[in-house]
């Protein structure tokens, strides 16, 4: 049975159609790999899944519910988890804050009552900041727990961003390039920890990243998308050796002699995304 | 799930020494004589507060008063700048339907003093409900817009029903049994002060702040984490207007007679700017902000020395001089010594050219024919140089400089460096 799933959605805008009646299916306990080139709409299918952006066609389906309507903190609440392409975090707070913020919607007291300091404000607080140390030791994070966001490196910033949405108590993980910043070494502990967290935490994991080999290795179902359009989807071997994937990836037969230059290019757009400024 | 833990490779540089430092600092704990010391200074400064005004005739009590009602109408403001991001131009309206609405209550209706400021912060709630339910879908300069219109239509119409404030004759608003005398009515504002610094403070510490706080730098990063942004938002800006209802309560009763002029755009103003100067998102430093620009007034009429000089009235040399000693400051602060000693010469020079003939140059003035800074306008020529010295030089205002001290009676070791901007650039979260 699926937890999460997309029925032809398709978004504009203006002239032009970023998404065309995409359908992708999320088993319960599953981890499903979104692959594409830059600009193929792996972001904007994101964003139609949480509620930011609302499709021009198709629906979304959670836990055998039609969310189409709801906005994105509802769909929080129905226990979908996110993540962001540049890091969703509250960068004025400290780590610890931004897990205490995460809980939001599992602090069971009233907004009233915690203004005026109810009594049972004070010990909701203290199992808040309990499940909040829990987490941080989970991912090793309890050494930074009271320091400011802004100003941490790139690859610890994903970790914290995975431990807040893990906060949230969600049901899937949508992760937007977990592991971008990256070295090869913690990509693989990255790829360790999403498996011990879905068998831990129970749940759907879907991930889109540019590290090939995190997505074969993890996932258990790989969709493919370019310029907007499902290109292939199957199991990651699979989908990993489909001509149109390579064709879509590198321009050319793979056959054929590589023709350097929109490899090159390929590669500029990718380092331009994951450092602005640098290339170019 | 505590028997998991994922070990991630050591990374040496994945820490910054600065990080290392505040890491340190926060598992800092001070001694018996730390917290002698520090419950030694906590005493002093709770004396001031509490017994100085004792000391001083009534009238000057009063000032003080006035300082404390501006520390809470800081702390109105400061939930909404401050905590989720959004300018009001219109709070001069929101104070001024508290007061009238308890002079209301009191005179006109015959209750006593409690259910005219309950009234007053129920009044003031509910307006801030209905601004904000209509306005609060549009955000930033818009939002500011919409503020300053309301000003407008309350300071032209509302204020202006006769019945409920007296027109133009304003509102008697008597001073409740027991308080009567300045010296008492300073306690009773004081205990209201500390009212809302205290629901301030659960706020910050409950999901209700946090909340703000998150929607504030990032409505996309809030609403992924489950915060409703638009409810949340209007929150408050209820918040906000409870605070400025009791303040304008006490404002009313402190002056014992409510009238309308009162509540003017310039006083708007002041609001905003004691608020920015005090430091957003720090208590401390609203209040001691807003206490410095409610005791300006007081302070500029010691200053101003009966014509001495050629009949002349002596505040714009001394505001020029302040300038002057401002302008040394940053130029000192930037290191570039030239403008250190440029800046205060040209200024000097200028200031003897027009002082000596009495005249202004090239203009056919003589220096008193430039109408006296009055007290009431000081906090406006004042204000902004102190506003443009915080927006350039000390972001994070009164409170930021003080940090290191307030972080000291806390506990913490004194870090005299904890002075940076905490503020972040908050970059937009591409999606």
């Amino acid at each position: 049975m699926s937890v999460l799933e997309t029925r032809g959605v398709a978004i504009r805008f203006g002239g032009i159609q970023a998404l065309t009646n995409i359908t992708v299916t999320v088993g319960e306990w599953e981890i499903v790999g979104i692959i594409g080139p830059n600009g193929a709409g792996k972001t904007t299918l994101f964003n139609c899944i949480t509620g930011f952006y609302t499709p021009n066609d198709g629906s979304v389906w959670f836990k055998g519910r039609n969310v189409s309507k709801l906005p994105v903190h509802e769909r929080t609440a129905l226990g979908m988890g996110r993540t962001f392409q540049n890091v969703g975090l509250v960068k004025g707070s400290t780590v610890r804050e931004n897990l205490l913020t995460a809980q939001h919607l599992s602090a069971s007291y009233g907004i009233v009552g915690g203004v005026l300091g109810a009594p049972a404000t004070f010990s909701e607080e203290r199992r808040l900041a309990e499940r909040a140390e829990l987490i941080l030791g989970l991912l090793t994070l309890e050494d930074l727990a009271d320091t400011q966001v802004a100003g941490l490196p790139y690859g610890t910033l994903k970790r914290i961003e995975l431990a807040a949405v893990l906060a949230t108590d969600p049901e899937v993980l949508l992760l937007d390039e977990p592991g971008s910043g990256m070295g090869p070494e913690e990509a693989d502990a990255l790829g360790d920890t999403l498996l011990e967290l879905r068998k831990e935490f129970e749940l759907s994991i879907v991930i889109i990243d540019h590290h090939v080999p995190l997505i074969t290795r993890v996932s258990d179902y790989v969709y493919c998308l370019n310029f907007g359009q499902m290109l292939a989807e199957g199991p990651p071997n699979v989908v990993r050796n489909d001509p149109e994937v390579v064709k879509a990836y590198l321009g050319e037969d793979p056959d054929a002699p590589v023709d350097t230059t929109a490899l090159d290019e390929e590669l500029t757009s990718a380092v331009e995304e994951a450092v602005p400024g640098v290339a170019g | 799930m505590s028997a998991l833990t994922i070990e991630y490779p050591e990374d040496a540089e994945d820490v910054a020494p600065s990080e290392r430092r505040r890491e340190a600092t926060a598992s800092f704990r001070p001694g018996v004589g730390g917290w002698v010391a520090r419950g030694v200074v906590g005493a002093l400064v709770a004396a001031v507060v509490l017994l100085y005004p004792l000391s001083v005739p009534g009238f000057r009590a009063g000032e003080f008063t006035t300082g404390v009602i501006f520390a809470i109408i800081g702390l109105s403001l400061n939930v909404l700048i401050g905590y989720t991001g959004q300018i009001s131009l219109g709070h001069q309206a929101f104070v001024g339907v508290g007061a009238f609405t308890s002079a209301y209550v009191v005179t006109v209706q015959g209750q006593n003093f409690a259910i005219g400021v309950l009234a007053a912060a129920a009044v003031g709630g509910l307006q801030a409900l209905i601004l904000g339910g209509v306005s609060l879908r549009i955000r930033g300069l818009y939002f500011a817009l919409v503020t300053l219109a309301y000003g407008t239509l309350a300071e032209d119409s509302i204020f202006n029903i006769q019945t409920l404030t007296g027109g133009g004759a304003g509102q008697p608003a008597p001073r409740p049994t027991g308080f009567v005398s300045n010296h008492r009515f300073y306690y009773l504002c004081l205990a209201f002060l500390g009212l809302v610094l205290w629901v301030d403070w659960r706020m910050m510490r409950t999901k209700g702040g946090r909340a703000l706080l998150a929607l504030r730098e990032n409505p996309r990063v809030a609403a992924a984490y489950g915060v409703n942004v638009r409810l949340f938002t209007l929150f408050a800006f209820v918040v906000s207007g409870v605070f400025a209802g009791i303040g304008g309560a006490l404002f009313a009763h402190q002056t014992t007679f409510v009238v309308n002029v009162v509540f003017n755009f310039q006083l708007a103003l002041v609001f905003i700017i004691m608020t920015v100067v005090g430091g957003l998102r720090s208590r401390s430093g609203v209040v001691i902000g807003s206490a410095l620009f409610a005791l300006l007034p007081p302070l500029i009429k010691m200053l101003r020395l009966e014509r001495p000089l050629k009949r002349m009235d002596l505040t714009i040399p001394v505001i020029v001089l302040a300038a002057a000693a401002i302008a040394t400051l940053v130029a000192l602060r930037k290191r570039t010594r030239g403008a250190a000693l440029w800046a205060p010469a040209a200024i000097a020079a200028i200031s003897l050219l027009v002082l000596l003939p009495g005249r202004v140059p090239f203009l056919e003035a003589r220096l008193h024919d430039v109408p006296p800074l009055t007290p009431e306008l000081a906090p406006l020529v004042v204000g902004p140089l102190l506003l443009l010295l915080t927006l350039t030089q000390f972001p994070g205002g009164v409170g930021q400089q003080i940090r290191p001290i307030t972080q000291w009676l806390r506990g913490r070791r004194f870090d005299i460096h904890d002075r940076g901007a905490r503020d972040v650039v908050v970059t937009d979260v591409r999606a």
